[in-house]
């Protein structure tokens, strides 16, 4: 039962950064887009059903704050869990540019499937001011996280720097 | 039971895409009934805190703001309650004013008082009228309680008076009920006092004292100030009156001149 207590963790980050860090973060309009980082970075680390799993309850969670509840916000994240670990699969994992491309694909695509749902007119335009920005924005973010995971951005390294 | 559980077992992968296949399918058929009361239990669990948590400290920070337009707006208050103040004292003070004629042959020139010099008690005023103004040494300072001092030098914008509660200023002083004389002075111990009062004379507590007009300087009949105490000491040809002034020399603002009408 203890090993699912991350996952709820994960499920409330998601929500307090929905509610309190998603605007007090935006640039320009560019969100960061952490439920989808989130389930990116499951379907990298865990297993296929895990990743699934938890982009259903991303999609089922993660955005009632802001909006009702969608099933095609559900399917969507758990489709991208899913598709996610497969491409991770035929990827070497190894390669921080091949982990960066998994997140900035993976954020894009939700980004404009969001922008699909919710946006009806100049959908170009805001898949341009929006989905993009905010898909570089969170690769930003997913690549910081990742050079410390890998150890290349210390805490030591950094103090040297100054 | 075993063979379910090998099953399951087996089978691990496609059961749990058949669950979520299901969910989906059935947030997909319920969209109306089932999903607004997911949606609240959601957001009841998940975003309730949160969300109470932003708006309390948006509350805070309203509050914040508040209170230091609050602090500011009152600072601004305090300073116009100050200013009212001062300025309905003031006006009593010139009303009181309006109604004060000198005395006759005598015009009043009015002047305010800018600083008071004098170690323990106020000695000398500074006021803001001066020889431009036609102040001349030794012209009798009075307010509207009674006699102040006399003007003891002058510059051309300013001068000083010396005030009755300088040791070295004297007033030739008549009481006013038994019309007997003395002279007033003022002595840093023992305060305002008579002296030269025969044991001989009519003087009791509460007497009015008044400038006799003997010695040239002040006019006579301003008011000096009141008797408090008539000591007589044995074998002293002179009591011991006490006085006490009708100035307040302490809240010296409004000071007249006296300027004698030369009658050619």
């Amino acid at each position: 039962m203890t090993k699912y207590i991350p996952y709820l963790l994960y499920l409330w980050l998601i929500a307090m950064h929905q509610v309190f860090l998603a605007d007090v973060t935006s640039i320009f309009g560019a969100k960061i887009n952490l439920a989808v980082l989130i389930v990116l970075l499951i379907a990298m680390y865990k297993k296929e059903v895990t990743a699934t799993w938890f982009g259903l309850l991303v999609g089922l969670i993660g955005f009632a704050g802001i909006t009702e509840i969608s099933a095609w916000q559900t399917l969507a994240m758990a489709l991208i869990g899913l598709i996610a670990f497969h491409l991770k699969e035929k990827m070497n994992l190894d390669s921080l540019f091949a982990r960066v491309s998994l997140i900035f694909g993976g954020v894009l695509v939700h980004n404009i499937i969001l922008l699909l749902l919710e946006v009806n007119d100049n959908l170009f335009g805001s898949i341009i001011q929006y989905a993009i920005t905010g898909a570089v924005y969170t690769t930003i973010i997913g690549t910081i996280f990742f050079l410390i995971k890998d150890g290349i951005f210390t805490f030591e390294k950094t103090k040297t720097i100054f | 039971m075993n063979k379910i559980s090998n099953l399951f077992t087996r089978h691990f992968r496609n059961f749990h895409f058949i669950f979520i296949i299901l969910t989906i399918v059935v947030l997909f058929a319920g969209e109306k009934m089932i999903n607004p009361f997911l949606n609240q239990a959601v957001a009841t669990v998940f975003y309730s805190p949160f969300s109470k948590m932003k708006n309390s400290f948006l509350e805070l920070k309203s509050v914040s703001e508040d209170n230091a337009l609050l602090s500011q707006a009152l600072i601004d208050v305090s300073m116009k309650i100050s200013f009212y103040e001062e300025a309905s004292l003031e006006n009593e003070r010139l009303r009181t004013i309006l109604g004060f004629h000198p005395p006759q042959n005598y015009t009043l020139e009015p002047a305010k008082v800018i600083s008071i010099s004098g170690e323990y008690t106020p000695i000398t005023a500074t006021i803001n009228k001066g020889s431009n103004d036609s102040i001349w040494i030794d012209q009798p300072v009075i307010n509207q309680q009674g006699l102040v001092g006399r003007v003891s030098s002058v510059s051309p914008d300013f001068s000083v008076v010396q005030l009755l509660t300088d040791p070295s200023n004297r007033v030739a002083a008549r009481v006013v009920a038994s019309r007997e004389m003395g002279i007033v002075k003022y002595n840093t111990n023992s305060g305002m006092y008579l002296d030269n009062f025969p044991i001989q004379g009519d003087i009791a507590v509460n007497d009015k004292i008044i400038s006799s007009g003997l010695g040239g300087v002040y006019p006579a009949g301003l008011t000096v100030g009141t008797v408090t105490e008539v000591i007589k000491e044995e074998l002293e040809p002179f009591y011991k009156v006490k006085i006490l002034p009708a100035s307040n020399f302490y809240s010296l603002e409004e000071i007249f001149i006296l300027r004698e009408i030369i009658i050619e």
